[in-house]
């Protein structure tokens, strides 16, 4: 029999932790995965469209140029924000070695759960609205009337007060290093969405400055800190061994706010907003290699000679597949951004496999490294092993194809623009890459349903059934 | 005791803050300030209230940009030392027979569609390209029509078989009947949000990069 390092049992971890706490935690990442479920199945429909839209009903509701925001906001505000929300509160909690048998007063439990409430009746109005045609038109990722925003915005600035006060109530002296990515992406956003809305900027090259700033700065200010953060509680903690290197962490955090904040223009080369701009923003996309290899490396290095329990894992091969997915999107990301690049790979779906390959294998695996590791030490229940796997090897091959076709479809694309074919080649080029982007699209919406069924069976109800039936209980 | 991030919540805070504020400050909010300052000094354009309807149509309601970008773009690294001028990307030659999009022709737009994603065509200069009226109507009605593998979807609901009442200078016009549009009625009517959509279309032909050349 071969020993497994396994850590603390799970029953023993969950007992000391609030069972208010655990549900808070459990009720974010459930509307996480209610969210991810709606905008996959609108993914799948807007990919089926690139197939062949004429099989598909004419309703204005469900046209593509509303439905696309509505797919892409809700899988980062709906699902991305409101799961690494859920997870950054643990997080911060446990990494600030707050008492868990009471972390929050009766207060702020009830901001919390007031933050999950706004949060969701905006992404709810969001969607709303947009399938009624009320697009905030050409400002990606932000095509939400301000209206629906509003409620995000209170919800991550309540959030970004309980995670400073759980670190102000912290057992020991050190703030660890999640806490600052955790803490200052809150920040960041807030600032991001102000700018983005109120910017008083809104015509001309002015507004495209702002843009191309607001675009990048919502993913790599957000998305990207708060799942590397989470990562350097989980990953080390999944397998109980200390971070390879700390001050390679310290260097990561401070070059990220330093070169990811000013890359934004790289959207917008060859366009008359100032060449400078567009040049800053091309060498610091390739200077994101450092801090995104520094935290890669530190993963990779914390993970070496641990093969045996990543193997016995259930929660660490997503780790695996998330961490190399940030080096290598973000390795393509600095590539795509080259002026040589672009001129080919720009407008194309190539961009979109980019795109699918940063917050798919990436930040979403990430995230489902977490919940499975982490959601069991607060309620006391494992998911469905057998599900659990479902999911992993469903998400992988789905995304695995539905990149792959892009990119190479992208390419394909890319060379009709420049050979200076009739536009419709590259119209039809496509086609077999869609129907190959429908195929990845649809093992991945099969897998996100496997993972809301996991989920569900975590709650924190289920801890006394499960324990019930434990022999001798 | 010395106040660091490495043990003080509240470094933890001000220092990756105030760092960000000062970049955001420099590499948007000046860049943007100064464009804004070159922007009201360019004149502008004159726009017909009805072709300023349909871009809130084709901006706001249908979300065009999401498949059409408008920017032909200029290839910054093969200026010409004479005169400055930049030649159009080999890539979107097709659509750049004017020379690439200046800062003037987005001037005093609200958020200008430059876009990310060519799914379709590039519509900057779609006024120039297809001057047609009708050719756009059948085109909104049924894109398969006039364009025979073109994945983008069918707007019929921008069109009425009885003549729809006007809205302004929106008047509704009748769409001659071709075979491919699959349609049996007696008679198609393109109601005022088509009539300004394609109005909106018509006049992305780049006047001044007309002008100036």
């Amino acid at each position: 029999m071969v020993k497994i390092p396994v850590g603390i049992p799970i029953f023993v971890a969950a007992a000391g932790v609030d069972n208010k706490f655990a549900t808070l935690v459990h009720r974010y990442l459930l509307s996480a995965a209610v969210w991810l479920v709606l905008a996959s199945g609108v993914g799948l429909f807007l990919a089926f469209h690139h197939v062949d839209p004429s099989l598909l009903p004419d309703i204005a509701e469900l046209s593509y140029g509303r439905l696309r925001p509505v797919h892409t906001m809700t899988m980062l505000f709906g699902w991305a924000s409101l799961a690494l929300v859920g997870l950054a509160l643990y997080v911060v909690a446990k990494s600030a070695w707050v008492p868990m048998h009471k972390p929050l007063g009766k207060v702020e439990y009830g901001f919390a759960r007031l933050a999950l409430w706004l949060w969701n009746i905006g992404i709810a109005a969001g969607i709303v609205t947009l399938c009624m045609g009320m697009v905030n038109g050409g400002r990606e990722y932000r095509e939400y009337q301000w209206y629906c925003m509003a409620p995000i915005a209170v919800g991550v600035i309540i959030i970004g007060i309980l995670v400073y006060r759980l670190m102000a109530r912290r057992g020991v002296q050190g703030v660890y290093i999640s806490c600052w990515f955790i803490l200052a992406s809150c920040f960041w956003i807030a600032i991001i969405v102000v700018m983005g809305y109120l910017s008083p900027w809104k015509t001309g090259i002015a507004d495209r400055i702002i843009d191309g700033y607001y675009i990048h700065n919502a993913v790599g200010m957000w998305f990207t800190p708060l799942a590397v953060g989470i990562t350097y509680y989980a990953l080390p903690k999944l397998l109980n061994k200390p971070i390879y290197s700390y001050a390679l962490g310290v260097l990561g955090f401070f070059t990220h706010i330093v070169f990811y904040t000013v890359i934004g223009t790289h959207h917008y080369i060859f366009t008359p907003i100032p060449v400078w701009l567009q040049t800053v923003s091309v060498i610091f996309s390739v200077a994101m290699i450092v801090p995104v290899w520094a935290s890669t490396g530190n993963f990779l290095m914390t993970m070496k000679g641990e093969r045996l329990a990543i193997r016995h894992s259930y929660s660490l091969p997503f780790f695996v597949v998330g961490v190399i997915g940030y080096g290598l999107a973000s390795i393509q990301g600095s590539a795509e951004s080259l002026r040589e690049v672009q001129e080919v790979l720009h407008f194309t779906h190539y961009t979109v496999g980019h795109a699918h390959f940063a917050m798919y294998v990436f930040v979403s695996f990430l995230i489902w490294g977490a919940i499975y590791g982490l959601v069991p030490r607060t309620t006391g229940v494992e998911p469905p092993v057998m599900l659990v796997g479902v999911h992993f090897w469903l998400a992988l091959s789905g995304v695995a194809i539905y990149v792959v076709a892009l990119c190479w479809g992208g390419h394909v694309q890319g060379n009709a623009f420049v050979d200076g074919e009739p536009f419709m080649e590259s119209v039809r080029a496509m086609t077999p890459f869609h129907v190959w982007r429908f195929v990845g699209a649809s093992l991945m919406t099969v897998a996100h349903l496997v993972f809301f069924v996991s989920l569900w069976r975590m709650r924190p109800g289920a801890f006394s059934k499960a324990f019930a039936q434990q022999p001798g209980a | 005791m010395p106040s660091n991030i490495h043990t003080s919540h509240r470094m933890v805070f001000l220092l990756p803050a105030s760092i960000y504020i000062v970049l955001v400050v420099v590499i948007a909010i000046l860049p943007a300030m100064s464009a804004s300052t070159e922007e009201k000094a360019l004149e502008v354009p004159p726009v017909t209230p009805l072709a300023a309807w349909g871009r809130e149509l084709y901006r706001e309601k249908y979300n065009c940009v999401v498949c059409h970008t408008q920017q032909i773009r200029g290839d910054v690294r093969r200026r010409n030392e004479v005169d400055g001028s930049v030649p159009v990307l080999a890539a979107d030659a097709r659509f750049g027979l004017e020379g690439p999009t200046t800062a003037e022709e987005y001037a005093h737009q609200e958020a200008p569609m430059l876009g990310t994603q060519r799914t379709g065509p590039d519509l900057m200069s779609i006024g120039i390209r297809m001057p047609s009226r009708q050719w756009h109507y059948w085109h909104l009605y049924k894109p398969q029509s006039v364009s025979p593998d073109s994945t983008m979807e069918a707007y019929p609901y921008l069109f009425s078989s009885e003549k729809p009442k006007a809205v302004g200078d929106a008047v509704p016009e009748k769409v001659e009947l071709i075979e491919g549009l699959g349609y049996d009625g007696d008679e198609l009517w393109a109601t005022p949000e088509a009539v300004a959509i394609v109005e909106y279309l018509l006049s992305l032909d780049r006047p001044l990069a007309r002008k100036n050349r």
